[in-house]
């Protein structure tokens, strides 16, 4: 079961993937994409983790090549978070860049799929304000577009988060 | 309490005419004894750390009508960054306690809480 969710930032989407997540077979995986580069991350990544705390999750680090991770034990349930982060890291990774990161992002979450029963996959809605951006940060929305698309063809089910709301956008509710 | 989101040109504004506000009930950005506020985003970003302690005023309220503020790239700006946070946030709460939470698509009003009123 691969279930895609998506929203703007601070809507919910951590803590319904994580509730969804709970529902499923363990043991429970946390992937985290996101590089602590600066204070601000690493309070955000405090936050998370505070939210995760006594959920059972074990947490992997996964800054870029998702495609090759294997996890302890297969079968369970993984939560992936974030693509927005996982797509910007592939762009630049090794210090080049920018490099085109669709595909290596979607092999990963067809690696993952493979080793789960259940994967529940939190991407962003970064291309709906419509203000006018760098090339390069073009180029960003324009590939994680393709990916959010991509995978939420290969999803089960889509939910996109509106002020902590599910709204079923694909597949049946649960 | 009715709360109205949606991006920016959506239709709010007009969805709270169809209600029946007129602009003399709807306050912009500030908090007052209206019955409505209209743009609690710019509320917020005059203190996002303050965001939360807005709660209890905006619970009072008939209807809040806030624009979508959290659907673009991350902004360069920390102020810009905590206020989206913010009222994202805040959004989450004051979802959770409304009694119907409308969300404007293209002028269409899409209940996804509660009843259309």
């Amino acid at each position: 079961m691969l279930i895609l969710l998506t929203g703007g930032s601070a809507c919910g989407k951590s803590s319904y993937g994580e509730q969804l997540a709970a529902r499923g077979p363990k043991p429970l995986y946390y992937i985290a994409a996101m590089q602590p580069f600066d204070d601000e991350c690493l309070k955000k990544i405090a936050r998370h983790r505070a939210l995760r705390k006594d959920k059972g999750f074990e947490t992997i680090e996964r800054y870029t090549a998702v495609d090759s991770l294997q996890l302890p034990q297969p079968g369970g349930t993984a939560l992936l978070e974030c693509l927005c982060n996982l797509t910007a890291n592939e762009m630049y990774a090794g210090g080049r860049g920018p490099l085109d990161p669709v595909q290596k992002v979607i092999d990963g979450v067809e690696n993952l799929r493979r080793q789960t029963d259940t994967l529940i996959v939190i991407t962003n809605d970064v291309g709906s304000d419509n203000e006018t951006y760098s090339e390069e940060t073009r180029q960003y929305i324009r590939y994680l577009g393709r990916i959010n698309a991509q995978i939420a063809c290969m999803a089960d089910r889509v939910y996109e988060l509106v002020a902590g709301i599910p709204l079923c956008v694909k597949g049946e509710r649960s | 309490m009715i709360l109205i989101l949606g991006g920016a040109a959506s239709g709010k504004r007009a969805y709270l005419a169809s209600l029946g506000y007129g602009e003399e009930q709807i306050a912009d950005g500030v908090l007052d004894d209206k019955q409505v506020l209209y743009g609690l985003e710019k509320l917020v970003a005059q203190d996002p750390a303050g965001a939360e302690g807005l709660l209890p005023d905006l619970l009072k309220k008939e209807a809040v009508a806030c624009s979508e503020v959290g659907s673009g790239i991350i902004p360069v700006s920390y102020e810009a960054r905590q206020a989206r946070e913010a009222t994202g946030r805040l959004c989450i709460r004051l979802a959770a306690r409304a009694q119907t939470v409308v969300r404007m698509v293209a002028g269409i009003p899409v209940v996804i809480k509660g009843r259309n009123p």
